[in-house]
């Protein structure tokens, strides 16, 4: 029996099915990737490298279970490759190790020019035996100045991997592209751009290579910012100008029927939805200094949501899974830190320390991992964590300075 | 001019075709892996896949993302904004830390930015709100949009006609100087005048 402790995994590495060197060569990533990705997830254990070299090399047809459960294997992942005539064909096979059974049998083939998208099917795939989503194939969309040119300070979106390989530039306008957020589809991201002088929310499609300008239909001196999605994305809230100072609106996702949702002469900016879209936090220093505020979608029933610690709480980000919100924090020490607020308890728990400012945050689509940016040494870079800040890794998404990141489907 | 390179973004659309191998466990269900943590629904899919005939799954995958095109093409700024932040006819003023007030310094500039913008009336000004870098990202832009517009409405109550000024919020996305100490941060608080 498994239950009740994460399972442990043994990865061994991947056979290669032709002994030419592009075999061996994705046979060596496929095996790397899919290990990390696994290992990722937070789910399960895994045994040493040192264990699997002390038994015989697996058979990955027909393992020798006895030495697996010598080791102390629970479940067995057997990977196989081949490249013939450029296409990358891969054979994954999950084994029980106590019963000996079958878990899970999957072939792959594509293009063999990226191996790394053919572990992150398989992780995801692995995952479905699990009660949770996996996130490997995920997205992360963020804002980089990496291409800008001297005495240009542009600022552009890029998407990479969930794990920061495979950075793509989206906008090439060469102007001011901040703030984006995915639609859930995964299909759209809205953005802020200056590419016509005033901040302005536009929607890039991103398979048709299309973008709808001012999505808000701001007009005049009219500025917006800070676009979210609703879980549905069917609508999604922004902060205006408009009416002659910042407030939260929410609009159709076409931009028609736009609706104010705050009225007060404060700065309210920043919305997030609930996952069932019907509540909506954002930031308001009405107040005094920028807090954390709840409303429902209509506008009504506002309260506020963090008080006590800190004296400035802003940039809320809803976990999709579990009851609880995510928030860049000024705490006692002076620097800014990723907080996340247990809607139930009320508990404030800090996710970051000591590593510098970090703001930002964002949830993976499992709601069991958040990204954010962090400076350290003058440079800003993304950084991921589990929703308890134990643990933590940089991304390397290249060079630049890499913030506002939000986690794709 | 601004940088038009369409960097390329081929990358050809990854096709996996996923087919279930003949299974050894013979149709019946897999064990489910237990796992310690709770407080999720069950995923409908799980299990699903072993054991099955399933049918050829054509996933189209990964990196397929281009570049927007037409952004390249409509992207211009207004010509300046936010390039000069030193310079042109009208100085810069600036502000306290997390604060849109006019100091007295400021309200002295901008006496003489009207004054100067009496006798220039065909032209028009861009007044950008910017911060320092302290601060989130979103705050930073609401703060900015309110130095901007307390900047506008002083300047309008001293007679220069509202038509001829707009504002625009930098937040701290456009850094006058890169440094960290507290001279830095003030260089950063301010209202920047782009005359057109």
């Amino acid at each position: 029996m498994i239950e009740g402790a994460a399972p442990r995994f043994a990865v061994p590495e991947c056979v290669p099915k032709r002994p030419d060197e592009a075999s061996q060569a994705a046979c060596r990533t496929l095996a790397q990737v899919l290990r990390a990705d696994l290992r990722f997830e937070g789910l399960f254990q895994f045994v040493p490298d040192s264990l699997i070299g002390a038994i015989p090399p697996l058979d990955p047809t027909a393992p020798r279970f006895d030495d697996w459960k010598g080791i102390g294997a629970k479940i067995l992942v057997a990977t196989q490759a081949e490249v013939a005539g450029g296409e990358l064909h891969v054979e994954v096979r999950v084994y029980f190790v106590d019963t000996g059974k079958s878990m899970l049998q999957r072939r792959y083939s594509g293009k063999a020019d990226n191996p790394r998208t053919f572990a992150h099917q398989a992780s995801d795939d692995i995952m479905t035996l699990t009660q949770y989503k996996g996130v490997a194939k995920t997205r992360i969309v963020f804002v980089s100045d990496r291409d800008a040119a001297k005495g240009r300070p542009s600022k552009e979106l890029y998407i990479a991997d969930y794990d920061g390989f495979n950075p793509r530039r989206v906008t090439v306008n060469g102007s001011l592209n901040i703030l984006p957020a995915w639609r859930p589809d995964g299909a759209a991201l809205a953005y802020v751009s200056y590419r016509q002088g005033s901040p302005m929310i536009y929607l890039a499609k991103i398979f048709e290579g299309q973008a709808v300008a001012n999505l808000s239909g701001e007009r005049g001196d009219g500025q917006s910012f800070s676009p979210t999605f609703s879980p549905d994305g069917k609508s999604f809230a922004f902060a205006s100008n408009r009416s002659g100072n910042m407030d939260v609106f929410v609009a159709n996702a076409d931009g028609s029927q736009p609706k104010r949702l705050t009225t007060t002469q404060a700065k309210d900016t920043a919305p997030c939805f609930s996952p069932t879209g019907q509540e909506i936090t954002f930031t308001s220093d009405r107040s005094g200094t920028p807090q954390l505020w709840q409303m429902d979608n209509e506008g009504l029933n506002v309260r506020r949501l963090t008080s006590g610690s800190g004296n400035w709480n802003d940039g809320c980000a809803w976990n999709p899974k579990y009851s609880e919100i995510a928030y860049t924090a000024r705490l006692e020490s002076g620097g800014f830190d990723i907080a996340i607020v247990d809607l139930a308890t009320r508990q404030v728990r800090q996710i970051t320390q000591g590593r510098g400012s970090c703001e930002y945050p964002a949830w993976a689509p499992n709601g069991r991992h958040l990204v954010f940016s962090c400076e350290r040494g003058r440079r800003w870079e993304l950084t991921i964590s589990d929703r308890d800040g134990r643990s933590m890794q940089v991304l390397a998404t290249g060079p630049g300075n890499n913030v506002q990141p939000d986690w794709g489907p | 001019m601004p940088s038009r390179t369409l960097s390329s973004l081929k990358h050809a659309i990854l096709v996996l075709t996923l087919v279930t191998l003949a299974a050894a466990c013979g149709g019946k269900r897999p064990p489910a892996l237990a796992t310690a943590a709770p407080g999720e629904g069950g995923d409908p899919q799980a299990g699903a896949g072993a054991g099955q005939q399933q049918p050829t799954e054509t996933i189209p995958e990964g990196p397929d993302v281009r570049s927007i095109q037409g952004e390249g093409a409509s992207g211009a700024d207004i010509p300046g904004s936010g390039l000069t932040s030193e310079g042109g006819p009208l100085a810069d003023i600036r502000f306290l830390y997390d604060s849109s007030a006019l100091t007295d310094e400021a309200r002295g500039t901008l006496e003489k930015h009207a004054l100067w913008l009496q006798g220039q009336r065909g032209s028009s000004v861009v007044i950008e709100g910017h911060c320092d870098e302290r601060g989130t990202t979103e705050y930073n832009l609401a703060l900015g949009e309110q130095r901007a517009r307390t900047t506008r409405e002083y300047l309008v109550g001293l007679g220069v006609d509202a038509a001829r000024l707009r504002v625009v919020s930098y937040g701290k996305e456009r850094l006058l100087d890169p440094g960290a100490d507290e001279a830095a941060h003030a260089r950063n608080r301010r209202a920047h005048f782009n005359v057109r």
